[in-house]
């Protein structure tokens, strides 16, 4: 994403980039269609006023999304816990592209049973690209407490994957 | 020392995110490209809002001229027009029932002359503000 800065075509960088930021949208919303509605909003402001300022676009485009989707908790007055919107309709979203391989389609399925509070941690660090710091950042948590969530939900991953592999 | 969480990683990594609708790239569109489009008619429209004001401060200076010779002949030596700073805000419903997004437009215009004999500068700087509606088509 480190050509943010220069690429002057925002559609082409949309097309690269469109579908992690829409995942991690989608993180802290309650609905495919908010996830969209945040994804636009961050993504305009990103790329109007904030994809030539200095330091990793990765944070700077995370912190966008993050703050119009908690805009939109408030604008929608949901003030439900992150945990509760995250979960509420895991069964009938569609966060990744169908897999054929049914190790990764486990995997995918996995991903959505993890607690939201080790997902967001996965989700910024596999698709955001962000460091422990970073995402200790966005999350308000230090990076040794990020790093926690990742090494627990990689666990349960493990265990996941293990356990549909056996059934 | 090996990252024992290496492989899972990377079959995390090897998942594809579903893609953005092409919905959502319309609606950029309307965001991103429309502003380009409209900053290019403000940008002309006070192009000839400043051509106008040169011309009347030639006129002037010529005006000037004509009755005291001694007065300064100031010469165009410097004009300069700031990036557009373009703010869209949220649609709105106009009172004929259609929708329109508010968009403002700020920049400001510097202009300088001189005048070699005299040693004396006529500089005109001018902030602009320009508040409009960019119509939205609704389905």
């Amino acid at each position: 994403m480190q050509d943010a800065h220069s690429s002057q075509d925002w559609r082409a960088w949309f097309a690269r980039n469109g579908a992690r930021l829409r995942l991690i949208a989608r993180q802290w919303t309650r609905s495919e269609a908010d996830a969209d509605d945040v994804l636009q909003e961050a993504f305009v402001r990103f790329w109007k006023h904030q994809r030539h300022l200095p330091g990793n676009p990765n944070a700077l485009v995370v912190t966008s999304i993050r703050r119009s989707a908690f805009d939109l908790l408030r604008r929608s007055d949901r003030r439900a816990l992150r945990e509760k919107i995250a979960g509420d309709d895991l069964e009938t979203v569609t966060w990744f592209e169908p897999e054929a391989d049914p190790r990764r389609a486990a995997l995918a399925d996995s991903l959505k049973l993890l607690p939201a509070e080790q997902r967001e941690v996965v989700v910024l660090k596999v698709w955001g690209d962000l460091t422990f710091d970073e995402i200790g950042e966005q999350l308000s948590i230090s990076p040794n407490t990020a790093a926690s969530r990742w090494r627990y939900a990689m666990e349960a991953l493990r265990r996941n994957i293990t356990a549909r592999t056996h059934d | 020392m090996t990252d024992p969480d290496h492989d899972l990683e990377q079959a995390l990594r090897a998942l594809r995110p579903a893609a953005p609708g092409p919905a959502v790239t319309a609606r950029l569109a309307a965001e991103l490209d429309a502003p380009a489009a409209r900053r290019g008619v403000v940008i002309a429209w006070s192009a000839g809002f400043a051509a106008a004001a040169a011309a009347l401060v030639a006129a002037f200076v010529f005006l000037a001229d004509a009755g005291e010779p001694e007065a300064p002949a100031y010469q165009l030596v410097h004009a300069e027009r700031s990036r557009p700073e373009v703010q869209l805000f949220r649609p709105v419903e106009l009172a004929d029932g259609s929708y329109a997004r508010p968009v403002r437009v700020r920049w400001e215009d510097t202009t300088r002359w001189e005048d070699a004999r005299t040693q004396t500068r006529l500089i005109d700087y001018r902030p602009n503000d320009q508040l409009g509606f960019l119509s939205l088509e609704t389905h």
